[in-house]
């Protein structure tokens, strides 16, 4: 039973990070990103197979980058661009993170400095 | 290693303070709170067991309340002068190698940080996330976007 327990955490586990660990799933990140499309049109796009299409979306759905929109007998995907604001934050975080961090220790040792040579 | 070049990032300053300051500065968790999180992150320190061997863990709070995980654990300490450690950055760069050197040069301190990433291999698998190239562009265009979404 616990054994279970952890395989349903495990597939339960949907993010950002696991939504664009996939190049498929980044293409059709940056193909909805400029219009909302059915499903239809997402797989006309791709070269793999509708199923395979379809898969990908429902991962993407799950991890909450995308919902559907039933119009008539198509469903649309519309993108959620806030759910994408973790990965993005952390793309420009690593980007400068350590020039950042070296910068905001440097002020800080400054400060500790100012405040010992006023003690002193 | 003629690869290594390739797979490190080297800072390196003169800062305006004393060693024994900058090394205190650095290796005390009551320090390490004040300046290692971005401006606006809260940060936690879980573990700070700063001897070889020992590991370190820091959470940071980002703005929509996931945590940011840093964590490793002590290579090689020798006061005043040398510190490697192996970093995590949970969940993306994961297994890197910290190495950073201090140096008094009369009363300021000659400082050089290397973060050093696994392997080739590795470096390639982060490539083909598309993290150094290509995806850069794409999260511009959305950050347009959202921009857009939101005026």
């Amino acid at each position: 039973m616990y054994i279970c327990n952890q395989t349903v955490t495990y597939i339960m586990r949907r993010d950002v990070f696991q939504a664009i660990a996939d190049p498929i799933r980044r293409a059709i990140i940056e193909l909805l990103a400029s219009e909302s499309l059915t499903v239809n049109q997402v797989a006309e796009q791709f070269e793999i197979s509708r199923p395979a299409i379809s898969k990908h979306l429902k991962i993407l759905s799950e991890c909450g980058i995308i919902s559907f929109n039933q119009v008539g007998r198509e469903r649309l995907c519309l993108i959620q661009p806030q759910k994408l604001i973790p990965a993005f934050l952390w793309i420009k975080q690593y980007n400068k993170l350590w020039e950042d961090r070296i910068d905001s220790f440097e002020n800080y040792i400054n400060q500790l400095q100012s405040k010992q040579q006023k003690n002193e | 290693m003629s690869d290594l070049a390739d797979r490190t990032a080297t800072i390196e300053k003169t800062f305006n303070a004393p060693l024994k300051l900058v090394w205190d500065a650095w290796t005390q968790s009551e320090h390490i709170v004040k300046w290692w999180a971005p401006k606006g992150m809260d940060i936690k320190v879980i573990e700070h067991n700063f001897e070889v061997g020992g590991t370190w863990k820091y959470s940071m709070l980002m703005p929509d309340g996931n945590e940011f995980i840093s964590e490793g654990k002590y290579i090689e300490i020798k006061v005043q002068e040398r510190i490697v450690t192996r970093a995590d950055f949970k969940p993306m760069t994961q297994n890197v190698e910290l190495q950073i050197h201090f140096e008094a040069d009369k009363d300021q301190t000659k400082f050089i940080f290397k973060v050093i990433h696994a392997t080739p291999e590795y470096c390639k698998q982060q490539e083909e996330m598309g993290f150094y190239n290509g995806w850069g562009s794409a999260f511009d265009r959305l950050d347009r976007f959202l921009k857009n979404s939101i005026n």
